[in-house]
């Protein structure tokens, strides 16, 4: 793992993309920071973190893109696979490359509250809780993209993907509200997820008999919950949507609330994309 | 009691087995039940034509597919079962050797150490003691991006021969060399065979002829032929036949030769002039009727002008059994004449049609 790590921060570093991204990156949070806080005078280092959560949709791609694709194209993947390292270790160590480069950004950011105490009172926990928060949030955003640049030979299909998956975590909390709230459309909703579950399975597996087994029992096994508990479906879009609304979580930081159902709702997406990423390169083989 | 050393032995001496591998794609089969076993110390060639599934049967050797069916056990241990233990005893240069272009030719080679877990002691040495072996010392430094096609291929054999492993598994290691490179190589093949066993793909003959102990010809994932090189020429590649210029009458000299009893059939060919016979005898395989054939003609006063054994070469073996039917060659020349029967026919055609006008 601790090749794998060194070997892709090295990469960062002799291309110019570590570099790039890290100053492009510390640019927006100081341009936030001098109009929020040193221009605008607001003393909540966290209203600039808040503020500027949108440029995780454009920088992340650039660091994530490469990360698997560029193996599978080179074909240096056939070096790594048939090495005595597990597919396990070689995804954490490109996570924790990737990783480390925003880490970096992040640890320069921690100043800027010190720079604040200078001009008056700073309430120091809550703007290192929001600098914690944002921390997790970019790493949820780097293990997806990390995933995306799996499922692709090609930096720029890797990029396009994460690009507009993150594009709808943003989006997801608006979307949610405009959505009808009653159990029935709720259900036609579920049942419409439920098709488009299958068409995938169908998709990834050519086999028909699981496809429609799937389809059936998902159908069965919502119907029923359907009729026996209706009021189980009660706004439950809006729910399950805000659940994937990676963004909607980091609020409660910038209201400066350290809250740990968030923390540890960060890890396991972090953790989720990191085992699916792992997956997608086992079931590789199988192809 | 006896037997049962007997079987150790051959345990021992058998580092991998493949047993009734198959690889689908889709509808597709690649790789079509193919069997074989490797000894320790062997250098074992996997010819075949394009396509032929010698890549894929590597990839799943390397445990980098999976196989539909059938198992690989490398040192009595199975490639899904135990990855990790058994990717230590391989080394693999894939088909496009797996470079790091931004890296330099050390960069990398210290990067494979790594991921090979090479011991740190060992590594120094190592590196540059594999990178005499391939003559890569010279370009240690350089951007691997900026060498040549060559020295990539060597970076790409020294990745594969790096940590010594037990196999060392290379797909068409001399494509893209200059001739020069390919002997290069090919010593260097040679020279590693002593300690390690070599599995080693092409669809070029005579490479394989030239460094391997066993060759293995498969065609459409299906093994054809599997045998020592020279021994594929002896069984494979006696036809018994032999090719004669004689000066003299055509006629009078099928006579003459008709009465050797152990031609078991003469054939004519086209002469450049009439004066001179030329024709193809066939004997049993075994026999050799050439001082016969000498004093036959000798007698008849009909000097022999050339005389050539007909041997297949190992290419024409090859051709041979990946064609199901060996009469390929002979149908690419009966087309090429058909087209030119049609062109005669085309040409009559019009002719008709002006006289007609």
């Amino acid at each position: 793992m601790l090749t794998i790590y060194k070997k892709e921060l090295r990469s960062y570093f002799t291309s110019m993309i570590g570099y790039v991204f890290i100053a492009f990156f510390l640019v927006i949070i100081g341009i936030n920071f001098l109009f929020t806080n040193l221009i605008g005078g607001y003393a909540n280092f966290e209203y600039a973190l808040s503020g500027i959560v949108f440029i995780f949709v454009l920088l992340v791609p650039l660091l994530t893109m490469r990360l698997i694709a560029e193996e599978n194209k080179q074909k240096t993947d056939q070096l790594l696979l048939t090495s005595p390292i597990s597919a396990r270790a070689i995804i954490l160590g490109k996570f924790f490359a990737v990783f480390t480069i925003f880490l970096i950004v992040m640890a320069i950011t921690c100043t800027y509250p010190l720079i604040l105490v200078k001009f008056g009172t700073v309430s120091l926990a809550t703007a290192y809780a929001t600098i914690v928060g944002f921390t997790l949030l970019g790493g949820a955003y780097l293990a997806m993209g990390l995933f995306f640049s799996a499922l692709s030979d090609s930096q720029v299909v890797a990029a396009i993907i994460s690009f507009i998956v993150f594009i709808f975590t943003v989006l997801m909390d608006s979307i949610a509200k405009i959505l009808p709230t009653d159990n029935k459309s709720a259900w036609i909703i579920f049942s419409v997820i439920l098709l488009i579950i299958c068409l995938i399975v169908f998709l990834m597996m050519h086999n028909l008999t699981v496809t429609i087994g799937t389809g059936l029992v998902g159908e069965l096994l919502l119907t029923t919950i359907y009729i026996m508990q209706p009021t189980l479906f009660d706004g439950l879009v809006v729910k399950v949507m805000e659940w994937f609304s990676v963004i909607t979580r980091f609020d409660t930081f910038a209201l400066g609330i350290f809250d740990l159902s968030s923390v540890v709702y960060y890890i396991s997406i972090i953790f989720i994309f990191l085992y699916l990423t792992t997956q997608a390169i086992k079931k590789k083989r199988w192809s | 009691m006896y037997d049962k050393f007997n079987l150790r032995i051959k345990e021992e001496t058998i580092l991998i087995e493949v047993k009734n591998l198959v690889k689908r794609y889709g509808n597709h089969t690649a790789v079509d039940h193919l069997s074989f076993t490797v000894e320790r110390g062997q250098i074992l060639g996997f010819l075949g034509p394009n396509g032929a599934g010698k890549s894929t049967t590597m990839n799943i050797i390397t445990g980098y597919i999976s196989a539909s069916e059938g198992s690989v056990t490398i040192q009595g241990m199975d490639v899904f079962e135990e990855p990790e233990k058994v990717k230590k005893l391989i080394g693999y240069l894939p088909e496009f050797p797996p470079l790091y272009p931004d890296m330099t030719v050390k960069e990398y080679l210290n990067f494979v150490a790594d991921i090979k877990q090479v011991k740190k002691q060992e590594k120094g040495q190592m590196i540059s003691d594999i990178m005499e072996l391939t003559k890569i010392t010279d370009m240690s430094s350089r951007l691997i991006k900026h060498l040549s096609k060559g020295y990539k291929q060597r970076v790409g054999l020294a990745q594969a021969i790096m940590g010594y492993p037990e196999l060392i598994i290379l797909d068409e290691p001399t494509v893209g060399l200059d001739p020069k490179q390919i002997i290069e190589i090919r010593d260097l093949i040679k020279e590693l065979s002593k300690k390690h066993t070599i599995i080693l793909s092409s669809h070029i003959m005579q490479e394989v002829s030239a460094v391997c102990d066993t060759v293995l010809i498969i065609d459409k994932g299906k093994l054809v032929v599997s045998d020592k090189p020279e021994m594929l020429t002896k069984h494979l590649g006696a036809t018994g036949s032999l090719k004669l210029s004689i000066r003299g009458e055509k006629d009078k000299v099928i006579d003459v030769l008709n009465k050797i009893e152990r031609i078991t059939k003469i054939e004519e060919r086209e002469a450049e002039s009439e004066d001179i016979a030329e024709i193809t005898i066939y004997s049993k395989e075994d026999e050799d009727i050439r001082e016969e054939v000498f004093y036959a003609m000798c007698d008849a006063k009909y000097p022999i002008l050339e005389m050539q054994t007909i041997k297949m070469s190992l290419e024409d073996i090859f051709l041979m059994v990946t064609n199901v039917d060996n009469t390929i060659p002979k149908d690419t020349v009966d087309s090429d004449s058909k087209v030119e029967e049609k062109e005669i026919e085309n040409s009559e055609e019009e002719n008709n049609h002006v006289d007609n006008l």
